[in-house]
């Protein structure tokens, strides 16, 4: 049986007396883009870094595609891509000098056609590759950023926020890219991001962490199917609130003439039930991950 | 493959400190014999010898007269305080890149890549040496540039004692980088691991020069590096040469140790 392509065992690390993660335990299949969200400081990055071996867990294990992150460190973090939040440049380089210097520490060539598909991808021209990266906007080092993360075809890809400053074409156009690895299904991706659009345009599961600790793990297919949906019904008039709701549907506040309902499944049942009632409008709230995550951190 | 490209990428960012250092000690010498030159032109060591000061005779002893003599005043050069100084800070700055890799983030750039962590470590250790022994291996081209196009060859100090000061200088800046290797290893910032480092350098110094004349001194002063680096002695041929070149590499390679050690299971 293959191995899962992230598997984390009750990692925990604690930095002094502040807790970055604790009992933290996740299972990511191959072939799968998961998002990874929280708020500031909820253990993100911690979780990466502990992934990639350049800080040390109090206890637990992680494996990248079967492999001990710590004690088969070289061998697993040449198994993935990754892209920092905060991307640390050399300022005196050039973009392209940076790439260069960056597939150099690679132990593999980077692929060339793949590379340029990526920069035609992202709209990194010759001259912009030619400027030194002191001279370059947040946007394009962050498009650089993405770039060198994806060049070297690694089976895991761990972005930290990776759309973060760029511009909605390039934020579609690494959209796109994601689309393609999915497609593929030889590239896993662990996107952590506060971008929920992003998240939910991109991702097949998420998982949310907060305090250090896991929270919830879904399928964003089944919670479009399963989350609760706002519906707003306006009437023409005034209508009594007590009328009875079919199981699923949950009154959540009631004027005379407008009803605030959140409700669970297939809307036929309360469309049935209310078909007799004076009905000037109706407007459903799609799902939005937003809400979702929301009450995880009310 | 790696470690080359690190290595490339260090010297790139200090080539203006490394040229800048071997030029300035190069010229330095050359200025050095020029001034010796015409000083022994114009029979004037004798009356130098009034001018060496005071405490200096009674710390130093006879030692104190070398350097009112040509090859005295030439050799000076080596264990002259700012050279000694500028040489180990270079060493020290060298050595503390590791802490900037963790500062900048850096370190996850490269670290995320299968690159042994090590690498860091011998990157910095590779440079600083390296850099310490060309810089140290222009001062004695200096040194004999200056000598050949100034001074006829039977007043030249022997070669034996250029090389031995010039060791003494580079293991002395060894001893040095590797204490900054180590601090950097151990730092999350680069400001704190430079300036411990060069703090201890200047410090060092003090102690050990102190230490010529102040008793209180002298049972601090063999814990540094300058202590092994007696550049009169070695002048006048009666310093212990192997022992204290002994002392300084060993030193070197402990700190070296202790910094791969460190920085092998630390958080980045």
């Amino acid at each position: 049986m293959s191995e899962p392509a992230i598997r984390i065992d009750g990692l925990t690390k604690y930095y002094g007396a502040v807790v970055g993660i604790e009992e933290l335990s996740l299972q990511v299949e191959r072939g799968e883009v998961f998002g990874f969200l929280g708020a500031n400081g909820a253990g993100k990055t911690t979780t990466i870094r502990l992934l990639l071996d350049l800080l040390r867990p109090s206890r637990g294990r992680a494996f990248v595609l079967g492999r001990d992150c710590h004690r088969e460190s070289l061998q697993t973090r040449r198994l993935i891509g990754y892209l920092p939040g905060d991307l640390p440049v050399y300022p005196d380089l050039t973009a392209g000098a940076y790439l260069g210097f960056l597939s150099r520490l690679d132990d593999r060539p980077v692929p060339a056609e793949y590379l340029r598909a990526l920069l035609r991808r992202f709209d990194v021209s010759d001259v912009d590759l030619a400027r030194r990266l002191r001279q370059q906007s947040h946007g394009m080092k962050q498009k650089i950023g993405i770039i060198q993360a994806l060049m070297a075809r690694r089976p895991l890809v761990v972005l930290d926020e990776p759309t973060a400053g760029l511009d909605p074409f390039m934020a579609q156009a690494f959209r796109e890219v994601v689309e393609e690895i999915r497609t593929q299904g030889d590239t896993t991706v662990f996107l952590s991001s506060h971008v929920l659009t992003e998240v939910e345009a991109t991702c097949d599961r998420v998982g949310i962490i907060r305090g250090g600790r896991i929270v919830n793990v879904s399928a964003l297919e089944d919670l479009r199917a399963r989350a609760p949906r706002r519906v707003i019904i306006q009437f023409s008039a005034p209508v009594a609130s007590s009328e009875s709701l079919p199981p699923g549907a949950l009154l959540r506040s009631a004027t005379g003439t407008q009803w605030d309902l959140d409700v669970e499944g297939p809307l036929g049942p309360l469309l049935q039930q209310i078909s007799a009632l004076p009905m000037k409008d109706i407007s459903v709230e799609p799902f939005s991950l937003e809400r979702h995550v929301m009450q995880f951190y009310a | 493959m790696s470690l080359r490209a690190l290595l490339f990428r260090s010297v790139a960012q200090s080539k203006y400190v490394l040229i800048g250092g071997a030029v300035v000690f190069c010229v330095f010498q050359v200025l050095l014999i020029a001034q010796a030159a015409e000083i022994e032109r114009s029979q004037a060591f004798g009356r130098m010898a009034e001018f060496v000061p005071a405490f200096l005779q009674r710390g130093l002893g006879s030692q104190a007269m070398l350097l009112a003599t040509f090859t005295g005043t030439v050799s000076f050069g080596y264990f002259h305080p700012i050279v000694v100084c500028i040489v180990s800070l270079i060493a020290v700055y060298l050595a503390t890149e590791p802490a900037h890799d963790v500062e900048s983030g850096l370190v996850d750039l490269v670290l995320a890549r299968a690159v042994p962590r090590r690498h860091l470590v011998t990157r910095s250790l590779v440079l600083f040496m390296i850099a310490t022994a060309l810089i140290v291996a222009l001062m004695v081209c200096g040194t004999y540039g200056g000598l050949r196009w100034m001074v006829p060859p039977s007043a030249w100090p022997s070669p034996r004692l250029i090389l031995l000061l010039a060791l003494h200088l580079v293991a002395a800046a060894w001893c040095c980088g590797a204490v900054g290797l180590f601090l950097a290893a151990s730092s999350q910032r680069w400001t704190t691991a430079f300036t411990t480092g060069a703090l201890l350098v200047i410090v060092g110094y003090l102690i050990d020069f102190l230490a010529i004349g102040w008793a209180p001194a002298r049972t601090l002063s063999w814990l540094f590096p300058f202590q092994y680096f007696p550049g009169l002695l070695i002048v006048g041929g009666t310093a212990h040469t192997a022992r204290d070149l002994t002392v300084l590499l060993t030193a070197t390679a402990t700190f070296v140790g202790l910094a791969y050690w460190r920085f092998e299971r630390r958080d980045l």
